[in-house]
């Protein structure tokens, strides 16, 4: 542990903890994911960084959504995400989750995803570079520490909205919903 | 071996175009009528592997091209026969409106996936075909999406576009 450190983690443990240990799940989606391997293997090592790959969505908190999303992705995506523990924290990587991409004239491709499920940060770029993952996650400990990545809080309380626009996508879902379905704004 | 496939061919069915554009392939042009005898003919010559039935739109022409490729396997012994590298492509047209064409899996039993696509994605109803369902779509459209004359834009526009970000809901 560093010693600069102590500090915090005398302060707030529960964000030091949760900023330490970051576990991905393991979800491919499109064409990024095949930078994934050697991020989590030992050529760029993500262990250095606490990140480390999950099989199930229940044992994860980070969701890295790696590629153009198709309206059938979109349903195995907001399952997975429902199931995962919180705090639980997303990032986009790639255009194509952003807006779509080089699909942003796809009959089938989802073109903004947080409109379905809240996104914590994005990484641009087509392909980004292993790199970027790291300095996406750099980022995200910031937005912890700052109290700002509170995208799972917002899924919560909007529960209603999301669940409107994912219906809008994908017809009637047939799992009910998992927090009540009222507005705080309503 | 092209040539002896090509003038068995040619003295076995009446009114088709048979053309070798390369060293490997073959393509034959023909009637909807004939194409499930010709596959069951190269299927008899050894041409076992149906690689792929691919679809093409030609809205000008109004028509709508099936394209079968088929190929051989080696033989049990890994024996080389000469057909392996010979590629046929199987060529018909079936008018644009209302399209119906006879299912090839009483030939080819691994047609199902591919007529199962072509259903979805150009409309084309394979008669015979014991589960023709979706493939890859969750949603469902009024033009199916490869043909010509659907508008991806518009599409996007349409339902996309119109899904309004969460911030701005009222």
């Amino acid at each position: 542990m560093d010693r600069n450190q102590i500090k915090k983690w005398l302060k707030s443990p529960g964000k030091m903890a949760h900023k330490y240990s970051l576990w991905a799940i393991y979800f491919c989606t499109g064409c990024g994911i095949i930078e994934i391997p050697p991020v989590i293997t030992s050529r760029w090592d993500a262990e250095r960084f606490g990140v480390l790959p999950a099989p199930s969505p229940r044992q994860a908190n980070l969701f890295l959504i790696t590629g153009y999303v198709s309206v059938k992705t979109l349903k195995a995506i907001i399952k997975t995400y429902e199931q995962m523990p919180e705090p639980k924290y997303t990032v986009g990587f790639g255009s194509c989750p952003i807006n779509g991409g080089m699909y942003w004239d796809s009959y089938n491709t989802i073109k903004h995803l947080d409109k379905y499920i809240p996104v914590d940060g994005w990484i641009a770029g087509c392909m980004p570079r292993p790199e970027a993952i790291f300095i996406a996650v750099t980022h995200l400990w910031t937005l912890i520490d700052k109290g700002m990545a509170k995208g799972y809080v917002k899924y919560r309380e909007q529960y209603g909205r999301y669940r409107e626009n994912q219906e809008m996508a994908l017809g009637r879902l047939e799992w009910p919903p998992l927090f009540p379905l009222k507005d705080e704004n309503d | 071996m092209i040539n002896r496939l090509k003038q068995e061919l040619e003295s076995t069915f009446r009114e088709i175009s048979v053309a070798v554009p390369g060293e490997n392939g073959i393509t034959v042009v023909a009637s909807p009528v004939q194409i499930l005898t010709i596959l069951r003919f190269l299927k008899d010559r050894g041409y076992d592997h149906l690689a792929m039935i691919s679809c093409v739109d030609w809205i000008k022409e109004d028509s709508l091209e099936l394209v079968y490729l088929v190929s051989a396997y080696l033989t049990g012994d890994n024996e080389y026969t000469g057909r392996e590298k010979i590629t046929v492509t199987l060529k018909t047209r079936i008018p644009r409106k209302e399209p119906e064409f006879p299912t090839a899996i009483p030939v080819f039993e691994n047609a199902e996936p591919y007529e199962r696509e072509i259903h979805e994605l150009f409309g084309i109803h394979f008669t015979g075909h014991p589960r023709l369902i979706p493939l890859f779509l969750e949603r469902e459209y009024e033009i199916p999406p490869f043909r010509k004359d659907f508008d991806t834009r518009e599409y996007v526009k349409e339902v996309f576009d119109k899904i309004p970000f969460v911030e701005n809901k009222e």
